[in-house]
C-alpha cells in the first residue's frame, strides 16, 4: 500500500538531485579551471563553465569544444564520468543554437560570366518562425562573396549570391541569421554544391579540423592534399587566417578573439589532385552530443531531463542534459 | 453456540475484507503532495530565462518599447516547448503596465510557481520595473 508514496519519494530524490548536479556542470569550472585550453589534460571534476565568467551559465569555448568527437584533443564520455564522479548516475549533453536553420537550393541560373544561385533559408525554434537578420558568405578557393538579407515574420527569406564562371569545384555557402528581437540569439547552417564540377564530397573528407584554445588544427587525411586559404568567419567579419606552424601532415593557424556574439567558423580550401575542396568547422564545435545512449536504454527506466540556455563567447546556446541511473555506456 | 460462533467469523472476514478495500481506496484517491523539486526547477527555468533575456538589455528596451508581442516570441524561443508562462510588467508603484497578456496558453487551474525580477532598463533616464513570471508544466 506504502509503495507508490515510497516510489514517489525516491523519484522526487532523483529529480533534486539531477537538478543540483546539472547546475553543477553548468556553474562550475572543474579542476584544473582552465582544462579546456590543455589539449592532453584529463580534468579531475568536471565543469563545463568560464574561469572568469562574468555572469551564470558562462560556458567555456574550448570545454565545449572538447566535448565533440569530432576535435582530435576531444574526452571520451568514460573520462567525463569519472571526471563528475557520482558513480550511480549516467548523463548526456548536447549543445546547439537557440534555434534552426535549413537551406534549400530554388535555382540556379548563368547570367553574363557568373552563375547566380537563389536560396530559400527558413529559421524557427519548434515551429515558431523568427524573424532575423542573414549574413551568407559564398567560399570557392580564394573566391568569396558576402551577401546581407533577412527572412521575414514568416520566418522565410531568400537571397541570390553570384559566382563566376572562371572558378570551378566545391563552393561553401556559410549562412549566419541573427534574430531580430536579441543579437545575441545567432544560429547557423551550411550548404555545399559543386560549382561547374561534381557533386561535393562530405565534409571533413579531406582535413580533420580540430580548434582548440584559439589555435586551429589541420590534419590532412591524405599526403595528396594542398590547402590554398584558411578563412575565418562570423556573421559580421571575414578575413584570412595566419599561419602558425606545418608540419608533414599538419597545419596550424592562429585564431583571434573576436568580440562579434556569434559561432566563429573557419573555413580552409584546398585541392586533392584535380578535386577541390571546402571544408569547415564551427568554434565553439557545436552541434554537439555526448554521453550515455538512453535512447536504447532498458524500456522503464527513468531519465530526467534539463534544458538550460547559456552563453557561449557572448551569443547563446541551449543545453540539454539528460541524467538517469547507471548505463553500460562506461 | 457453534453457528453463532461461525456467523461472528464470516461477519469478521467481512470486516477485514472492508478495512482492506477501503485503505486501498484512499491509497489511490488520497493526492499526493506537490513535488516540490519540480517546481523549484521551474523557477529556477524562469530566473534564468529573465536574466539571459536582461544580460545585454534586450528586456529592458523591449518594455520600453512596450514591445509585448517580441517578449512573448523571446520567452516562446527560451523556454521549452513544455511549459506554460505569463509575464506581468509592473512599473514601481506595483501597476501592471503590459496593455495585453504576455501568455503563450491559460495558467489557471495549473501547479504554477511565480519568479519576480527587478529589471533596470539601460536608457539614460534608467527605470525600474517588476518583471513577474509565472511558469507551469502543460498537460
Amino acid at each position: 500500500m506504502m509503495t507508490p508514496y515510497l516510489t514517489d519519494l525516491a523519484q522526487r530524490d532523483d529529480t533534486g538531485r539531477f537538478q543540483h548536479l546539472a547546475s553543477h556542470l553548468l556553474l562550475t569550472t572543474g579542476a584544473p579551471t582552465n582544462w579546456g585550453q590543455l589539449a592532453s589534460s584529463v580534468p579531475s571534476s568536471l565543469g563545463l563553465a568560464k574561469a572568469s565568467a562574468l555572469r551564470p551559465y558562462e560556458l567555456d569555448t574550448d570545454k565545449v569544444t572538447r566535448l565533440n568527437s569530432e576535435n582530435i584533443y576531444s574526452l571520451a564520455y568514460s573520462e567525463l564520468w569519472q571526471a563528475l564522479g557520482v558513480k550511480d548516475v549516467s548523463f548526456q549533453i548536447e549543445i546547439r543554437t537557440l534555434f534552426q536553420l535549413s537551406i534549400e537550393l530554388l535555382s540556379n541560373l548563368t547570367q553574363g560570366d557568373q552563375r547566380v544561385y537563389e536560396f530559400e533559408v527558413t529559421t524557427s525554434e519548434s515551429g515558431l518562425p523568427i524573424s532575423t537578420r542573414l549574413s551568407s558568405y559564398v567560399v570557392l578557393r580564394d573566391f568569396v562573396n558576402e551577401t546581407v538579407s533577412s527572412t521575414s515574420s514568416d520566418g522565410v527569406g531568400t537571397f541570390e549570391i553570384g559566382i563566376p564562371n572562371s572558378v570551378n569545384g566545391t563552393a561553401l555557402l556559410l549562412v549566419f541569421a541573427q534574430a531580430t528581437i536579441n543579437p545575441q540569439m545567432v544560429s547557423l547552417g551550411t550548404y555545399s554544391l559543386g560549382h561547374n564540377s561534381d557533386d561535393p564530397l562530405p565534409n571533413a573528407t579531406f582535413t580533420r579540423l580540430s580548434p582548440l584554445n584559439y589555435v586551429l588544427n589541420a590534419t590532412l587525411n591524405y599526403a595528396t592534399v594542398e590547402i590554398s586559404k584558411a578563412q575565418i568567419f562570423t556573421f559580421s567579419y571575414n578575413f584570412s587566417l595566419s599561419l602558425n606552424t606545418q608540419g608533414a601532415q599538419t597545419v596550424e593557424y592562429s585564431v583571434p578573439h573576436l568580440l562579434d556574439a556569434s559561432p566563429i567558423v573557419m573555413v580552409l580550401t584546398g585541392v586533392n589532385g584535380s578535386t577541390s575542396f571546402a571544408e569547415f568547422v564551427a568554434y565553439p564545435q557545436t552541434p554537439l552530443q555526448i554521453g550515455a545512449k538512453f535512447d536504447e536504454s532498458i524500456a522503464g527506466s527513468r531519465i530526467i531531463v534539463y534544458r538550460h540556455t547559456v552563453t557561449i563567447n557572448s551569443a547563446l546556446y541551449e543545453v540539454v542534459t539528460k541524467w538517469g541511473g547507471l548505463s553500460g555506456d562506461v | 453456540m457453534f453457528d453463532r460462533k461461525g456467523q461472528i467469523r464470516i461477519i469478521e472476514s467481512f470486516l477485514a475484507i472492508a478495512v482492506v478495500f477501503s485503505a486501498m481506496l484512499v491509497s489511490v484517491t488520497f493526492p499526493s503532495a506537490p513535488d516540490l523539486s519540480k517546481q523549484k526547477s521551474l523557477a529556477s527555468m524562469g530566473t534564468q530565462t529573465l536574466l539571459t533575456l536582461d544580460t545585454n538589455g534586450t528586456l529592458g528596451n523591449l518594455i520600453l518599447q512596450q514591445n509585448w508581442s517580441d517578449i512573448k516570441t523571446v520567452l516562446d524561443i527560451l523556454l521549452p516547448a513544455g511549459v506554460s508562462f505569463n509575464l506581468t510588467v509592473c512599473d514601481e508603484n506595483g501597476i501592471a503596465v503590459n496593455s495585453e497578456a504576455i501568455q503563450n496558453s491559460n495558467l489557471l487551474g495549473r501547479e504554477a510557481v511565480s519568479v519576480q525580477y527587478v529589471c533596470a532598463t539601460r536608457s539614460q533616464t534608467v527605470q525600474f520595473f517588476v518583471v513577474r513570471l509565472q511558469l507551469a508544466w502543460m498537460g
